[in-house]
């Protein structure tokens, strides 16, 4: 079978920057690999069989290279980055199109295209579906479970109040739920057939879109107006050493409120 | 001059030659889009989910035309009218022929109503399902997509969607150039209205294409939580919390002041506590009368989901953590201790 996990890079939130448009700044600033992503990889990677391949895909700078170099490392078969200046300021909507069209024109004949829940920094998770409804497939969201039966697959979705399991179409987008906390370490061999992998860019124009398909010019949201956000709280700050007393406080306003 | 009214004729127009019939403009904008009115899913589980319920409510009151619900299911939910056109909704568009849930021909069935009635914004709730169903909803239609908003203003038909963006500590206020613009919106974010009987146009919508989707098995899942929604009082535990023993202890001291216990995201990842109980954007949209927050940072995405508590008190041992700047009181100490003391003192 024929697997291909979308991966999203996140600027490092230790050192990034805001554009004044209110979009991130990811210009100078080291991407790493959103942990839902990371999941959704290894998720794979594990139940992957003989003959089976994996590749990963992702749209981003130049700079997003090493952590496809990542991915290659912990061990997928396959990369390649989608980077053109034109993509810079998509919303969902634009970036579905840019990786709809990745699939539609470079993975024909994939069995299952894997996304992770959300992004940990845009806390949106719409992309998987808009890539679904774009290419017209089946689309698994809240996937705890994916089981292979057979040549086919089964998943489990968990829905909050139901939970259903369902056999997977071919073509299907599968969002997966969850993130592993403790995250990953890869292997010396995996990290040092990374360094030597081959990652392939393409552009805008392997992609066959037009200028105003994409980035800020093909995205039908924008940002009017960027507000931090106001608190009318006073704030009073103690610092107590003594948990008792640190307790007693908190005690305090329970009591106050009842 | 007699049998000519209009003037329009070239007897009688005063030799003006660009002087018009009666009713006619000069130039007629043919670009404009026609949109106008706001379309809601109404989703259905053991009756109409609340969060399509404030939709509809917040809809008729601060949106600018008329407003359309569309809901899926057999005839058994004829007796749910009232209650929606109570909320009200003006047209009720009733979707038969898909009787289970399935994304993808529930989102061709409203991509059908939606073209149909052409409005100007489609809502829904941002409930497991919303969120899967308006993003391929918006593929389909070709438009953008506001998820999880937590304000809406309208102006006209046009409507402001405001959400937290990205990961900076910012709201950001979002227009969308298209029609319709589409949003989801959680929970809690507009009022509850309160139910009544109400009367509407009612249209049967019949979807005939197949069910694609092969469903093996579903399972109800059972519910033994209370939400967390309902909680006076609410103990928050966030990535602070070092010791999955902790959990148990805030669960006592909870219980003892007839409160709940909540979370952040970072215990939920951990696999501590489950979903039900999360705080924050991915997660619940609390009202407490007071959230004591124990080792959490206050990520905006956190402060989305208890930003209207009435008293917030914060515990951390970190001065510049975020959230005591949305904190009436800060104590600076120790969470695992403070926790342990609280408990004994009880």
């Amino acid at each position: 079978m024929r697997f291909v996990v979308a991966i999203k890079q996140v600027p490092d939130t230790e050192n990034m920057a805001m554009n004044d448009d209110g979009t991130v700044d990811r210009t100078g600033v080291r991407p790493v690999m959103d942990p839902y992503s990371e999941y959704a990889l290894r998720r794979i990677l594990e139940s992957k069989r003989d003959g089976d391949t994996v590749s990963v895909v992702t749209m981003g700078p130049p700079q997003a290279e090493s952590v496809l170099r990542r991915c290659v490392a912990l061990g997928a078969d396959s990369a390649c980055l989608l980077s053109d200046p034109a993509f810079a300021g998509a919303d969902v909507w634009a970036t579905a199109r840019v990786l709809a069209s990745y699939m539609q024109k470079f993975e024909c004949g994939y069995d299952c295209m894997v996304f992770g829940r959300m992004s940990s920094d845009g806390e949106t998770g719409q992309l998987p579906f808009e890539v679904a409804g774009l290419l017209d497939v089946e689309q698994h969201a809240y996937v705890t479970d994916l089981r292979r039966d057979g040549d086919s697959m089964i998943s489990v979705q968990d829905y909050g109040d139901v939970v259903r399991e369902c056999s997977v179409g071919a073509g299907a987008v599968i969002a997966f739920a969850g993130v592993d906390p403790n995250g990953t370490f890869m292997d010396v061999p995996g990290f040092l057939a990374s360094l030597e992998s081959n990652i392939v860019t393409k552009n805008r124009v392997d992609l066959g879109l037009g200028l105003y398909s994409v980035g800020s010019k093909g995205s039908p949201t924008s940002i009017r107006r960027i507000g931090t956000v106001g608190s009318t709280r006073r704030n009073r700050k103690v610092l107590i050493k003594d948990p008792r007393r640190a307790a007693d406080l908190v005690l305090g306003e329970l009591e106050a409120m009842e | 001059m007699s049998g000519c009214s209009g003037g329009s004729c070239s007897t009688c127009s005063d030799g003006d030659p660009d002087r018009l019939p009666p009713g006619m403009l000069r130039e007629y904008d043919l670009n404009q889009s026609t949109s106008e009115g706001i379309l809601v899913w109404i989703e259905m589980s053991d009756g109409i989910e609340e969060a399509s319920a404030e939709l509809i409510a917040e809809s008729k009151r601060e949106g600018d035309g008329r407003v359309f619900g569309v809901v899926f299911g057999g005839p058994e939910l004829k007796s749910y009218y009232p209650e929606i056109f109570g909320y009200g909704v003006d047209t009720l568009y009733h979707v038969r022929g898909l009787p289970v849930y399935s994304p993808e021909e529930y989102a061709e069935a409203l991509a059908e109503v939606v073209e149909r009635v052409n409005p100007a914004t489609v809502l829904m709730g941002a409930t497991p399902r919303g969120r899967e169903l308006a993003p391929r909803l918006a593929a389909i239609l070709q438009t953008g997509l506001t998820a999880d908003c937590t304000s809406l203003s309208f102006e006209g038909r046009d409507v402001t969607m405001t959400r937290p963006a990205l990961t900076g500590n910012v709201m950001a206020d979002i227009t969308c150039d298209r029609y319709p613009q589409m949003a989801t919106v959680r929970r809690g974010t507009f009022e509850k209205p309160e139910p009544s009987e109400g009367t509407g146009t009612a249209i049967y919508w019949q979807y005939t294409k197949p069910v694609k989707r092969e469903i093996l098995s579903e399972t109800k899942s059972v519910e033994t939580d209370t939400d967390i929604r309902d909680a006076k009082v609410l103990i928050a535990l966030g990535g602070g919390i070092r010791d999955v023993s902790l959990i148990e202890i805030a669960e006592k001291v909870a219980s003892e002041h007839g409160g709940m216990v909540c979370c952040s995201r970072a215990i939920v990842d951990r696999g501590w506590m489950p979903r039900s109980r999360q705080v924050g954007m991915s997660g619940i949209t609390v009202k407490p009368d007071i959230y004591i927050a124990f080792g959490i940072s206050g990520s905006v995405q956190h402060r989305a989901g208890m930003a209207d508590a009435k008293r917030v008190v914060a515990v951390n041992t970190d001065p510049d953590a975020p959230i005591h700047r949305f904190a009436d009181l800060s104590i600076l100490c120790d969470v695992g201790a403070v926790l342990k003391a609280m408990l004994k003192n009880g």
